[in-house]
């Protein structure tokens, strides 16, 4: 990154995103995070037998005194003179930041902010869905308007729900990968015949659930599909299936069951486990938000809808969505959806953005500063970040 | 891990074993070096004699004489420019500026910390260069009498009127924004219009008051009556229904075909009316012409001449061509004229017995010309004439085609003011007729009717209908 050209500065600072599914690290400058694990702190409990099982859960750390592991090899951080930016949502304790880990300078952005300077625009409407919530948030001129922000539970950890349940209707056991010791191949819809591994440690039921997850999220994102219009029983059984198959050797091929669980993300009225009807759908979820902003820059949102998120990247997400959308703006307006075709692009764009905004020349003289720490204390946070 | 492999240039091989072959400048090298647009080095020009060129002779003979660089002039146009190749950086040409992880100040920091970064060892010490983008808007500031004295108003306390401009302050009059973030739970519920009107108010009135006194500042008035009419029109626009977009795009539709109807018929209607004030004009002029033979030619000639149509008859093209011509060539019809008038033209000569191709007199061609163009206008005429009669007639048959299919269902109309009984259902044929006759073509003129033209409109609506169906039945 050569400075003057591009208008950057390399100042070597670093960009953590902390998102509920994962935490994404690196260097500012970079087109990537070079850390990516997930959001999970193991911790280990000792246990009079000797045998320290691992107890997972997803809080953020507070207590010391505990040992916790989190997957942190790939970042190593050899300068003492280091700049930290996290783009966050909520204010993460900048105390913990500046005293604890003694940094000299540090800022804090919010997430949508940097989706849309990763996607080189200071207004649109943000649509992010990821693991636990999907939220549309209407940027401005590079700030976040706060109350027009729209907030729906329907997202990845939904769909995980519900593919449990589909399972469960199945029954079929979800067996995860460190239990099996050996498989046979089975014919398709038999049930699977799999030997399991002796002396195996004694883990815990959070840990076990935590390893079943991660095959349902397999699954979830390699079965399902979003249909181009609303589901429709017919249409749905005519589409072509696909076969998966399980870690323990049970496979199968899936039809309608693809195109039926996420169109409870685009239709709640029909999903299982739904109390009621209050839940917006996705297109509803953007319509509103824009609704709610002043209608002057209704069109400089609706220009450019940038759509992020790991769970948008399920087949034919922004189909539907483009869909949905033109069909509810008004006819002169003009509906611009962007969404980056990579896989690495949409889930880190927020990651992106805090790299691109760091080794911005124009952006060294916003960094808050130990001494302004010191001087003002928390609520200068509040002031200089947006 | 992986290397990326650059060739080592002839340079670097000397810098690495530090030769001495330097021999050309070793200065830092400059955008021109790695981007060598012009092949040709451009040389200095030295003093430049100019010549003055001698009275009388031409520009461009002087200059094959003499030149600015006294060359020859070119046999052949030569290409100066760069034509089709695109320009490649050539890199790696010079020495290697190193670069260094230096301290450095911001200017446009207010606390002036010191943050570390990679630049050129040459430009040690020089001034941040994007401390330049630190722009921010002026937001006035008042002070406390100041308020006191003129900003003070019921609507607003001092505290809010301070929040407000702290934010318009931080987000640089982004009024979205400062709407967005403004503290609503502690001072009322603002508009956006509200704050700007507030804003914009103060503004002014420090304007005034700080001014020197005799000058008139420029104050920017907002009106925000207008802003909220304004977004509660376009809020109304956004919020259609796709049936009132189609409803508004069939009637702009309808109403330009109106328009182009309307269009249509007033030209015909000007078209017709040239050829008969022609026909007249020309009949007059000849009344007035037989009479002026008898008496003073030239005065008479002047005053009654008046500016014929050339629209109607022929115009004989009246060629001055200089040398010799033949007479014979007046008398040809100009290509303008089309076939049919030149058949017709010819089946009336030769049913008055006239020769087709008399000997060229000047009389008689002047004569036989006129009579050719009388002949055009006649035919004209003629044409125009059975054109209305066959509309009127046409008309006639719509309506009564109308009459009777609303005849069936004879309502008890209300008095709308119509003349007579004699106008059953007008009221029917209105609404039905709705689609098929939204307009009728102007009515049509009979020869005795010549001055009185009417073009006559009946949209569905017009109260007048009456008077414009009269006119077609008579």
């Amino acid at each position: 990154m050569s400075g003057g050209v591009y208008g950057g500065d390399e100042v070597g600072a670093l960009v953590f995103d902390i998102g509920s599914y994962t935490v994404r690290a690196g260097y500012a400058g970079e087109d990537c995070p070079k850390a990516d694990f997930p959001t999970v702190i193991g911790v280990t409990l000792d246990r009079e037998d000797g045998s320290a099982p691992m107890e997972t859960d997803g809080e953020k750390p507070k207590q010391s005194g505990t040992a916790y592991y989190i997957d942190t090899n790939q970042l190593r951080v050899p300068r003492e003179q280091m700049e930290v930016m996290s783009p966050l949502k909520n204010g993460m304790s900048t105390s913990l930041m500046f005293e604890h880990y003694n940094i000299p300078a540090f800022f804090l952005c919010k997430t949508a902010v940097l989706s849309s300077f990763a996607n080189g625009r200071s207004t649109g409407l943000v649509l992010d869905s990821g693991a636990t919530h999907t939220t549309a948030i209407p940027v401005h001129d590079g700030y976040v308007l706060q109350q027009c922000i729209v907030k729906s539970p329907l997202a990845g950890d939904f769909m995980s729900m519900q593919c449990r349940e589909l399972f469960q209707d199945l029954s079929v056991e979800i067996v995860p990968p460190y239990i099996i010791a050996s498989k046979d191949p089975v014919r398709e819809g038999s049930p699977a015949s799999w030997k399991k591994k002796e002396k195996l440690p004694q883990v815990t039921r959070s840990w076990h659930n935590y390893m079943c997850n991660t095959v349902i999220q397999d699954f979830q994102a390699s079965v399902l599909q979003v249909s181009d219009s609303p589901y429709d029983e017919q249409v749905a059984a005519q589409m072509p299936t696909v076969h998966y198959e399980l870690p323990n050797g049970y496979n199968c091929d899936f039809g309608a069951e693809r195109l039926k669980i996420p169109e409870g993300l685009f239709d709640p009225s029909n999903a299982k486990g739904l109390s009621g009807n209050t839940m917006l759908g996705v297109g509803h979820v953007v319509t509103t938000s824009v609704g709610m902003c002043d209608i002057d820059i209704r069109p400089g949102l609706y220009g450019s809808v940038i759509v992020t998120g790991g769970n948008t990247l399920i087949q034919g997400f922004t189909d539907r969505l483009n869909r949905e959308l033109s069909q509810k703006t008004p006819p002169s307006m003009r509906l611009k959806l962007i969404a980056n075709n990579t896989t690495v692009e949409r889930r880190f764009s927020a990651w992106i953005g805090g790299s691109i905004l760091a080794s911005l020349g124009t952006f060294q003289q916003m960094w808050i500063s130990k001494q302004e720490y010191e001087e003002g204390g928390k609520q200068c946070v509040d002031r200089k970040c947006p | 891990m992986h290397f990326r492999c650059t060739m080592a240039t002839g340079a670097d091989v000397r810098d690495i074993l530090e030769l001495a072959g330097a021999e050309n400048d070793t200065g830092p090298i400059s955008k021109k070096d790695i981007i060598n647009s012009d092949k040709k080095k451009s040389k200095k020009s030295t003093e430049t004699l100019t010549f003055k060129r001698p009275e009388g002779m031409h520009r461009e003979v002087y200059a094959l004489l003499y030149s600015d660089k006294k060359d020859a002039p070119p046999l052949l146009p030569s290409d100066t420019t760069q034509g089709y190749r695109t320009v490649k950086a050539k890199l790696g040409c010079k020495r290697v500026r190193p670069w260094k992880w230096m301290p450095f100040t911001n200017p446009a920091r207010k606390d002036g910390a010191i943050f570390h970064h990679w630049r050129r060892a040459a430009e040690e010490g020089k001034d941040y260069p994007f401390a330049r983008f630190n722009k921010t808007v002026q937001v006035p500031v008042y002070s406390e009498q100041e308020y006191q004295q003129h900003l003070h108003d019921d609507g607003w306390t001092k505290a809010e009127t301070d929040h407000l401009f702290d934010l318009c302050k931080r987000f640089d009059l982004r009024f979205v924004v400062i709407h967005d973030r403004y503290d609503h739970q502690q001072y009322r519920k603002r508009s956006v219009e509200d704050l700007k009107e507030r804003y914009y108010n103060i503004c002014g009135k420090l304007a005034k008051v700080r001014a020197a006194t005799g000058s008139e500042p420029k104050v920017y008035i907002f009106d925000a009556g207008h802003e909220k009419r304004r977004k509660e029109q376009l809020e109304r626009l956004f919020n259609r229904t796709p049936e009132q977009v189609a409803e508004e795009e069939y009637l702009v539709q309808e109403l330009r075909k109106i328009e182009t109807r309307k269009k249509e018929r007033e030209k015909k209607a000007q078209d017709l009316q040239k050829l008969i004030t022609a026909a007249d004009t020309t009949t007059e002029m000849r009344r007035a012409e037989r009479k002026a033979t008898k008496k003073k030619l030239p005065q008479k000639r002047e005053t009654e001449k008046p500016a014929v149509p050339e629209t109607a008859g022929i115009k004989f093209p009246d060629f001055k061509s200089a040398g010799v011509t033949l007479r014979s060539q007046r008398m040809k019809l100009p290509s303008s004229v089309g076939q049919k008038k030149i058949k017709a033209i010819e089946q009336i000569l030769t049913e008055q017995g006239v020769d087709l191709n008399p000997m060229p007199t000047e009389e008689i061609v002047q004569m036989f010309n006129e009579l050719r163009s009388d002949l055009v206008l006649v035919y004209e005429l003629k044409q125009a004439h059975a054109n209305c009669e066959y509309e009127q007639q046409m008309l006639q048959h719509r309506y009564e085609a109308l009459l009777k299919a609303s005849g069936a269902s004879v309502p008890q109309s209300e008095a709308t003011g119509l003349e007579g009984q004699a106008w059953p259902g007008v009221e029917e044929i209105k609404t039905e007729a709705k689609e098929q006759i939204i307009d009728v073509v102007g009515a049509p003129l009979t020869p005795n009717s010549v001055r009185h033209i009417n073009t006559v409109t009946f949209t569905h609506a017009h109260p007048l209908i009456s008077q414009s169906i009269l006119p077609l039945v008579i």
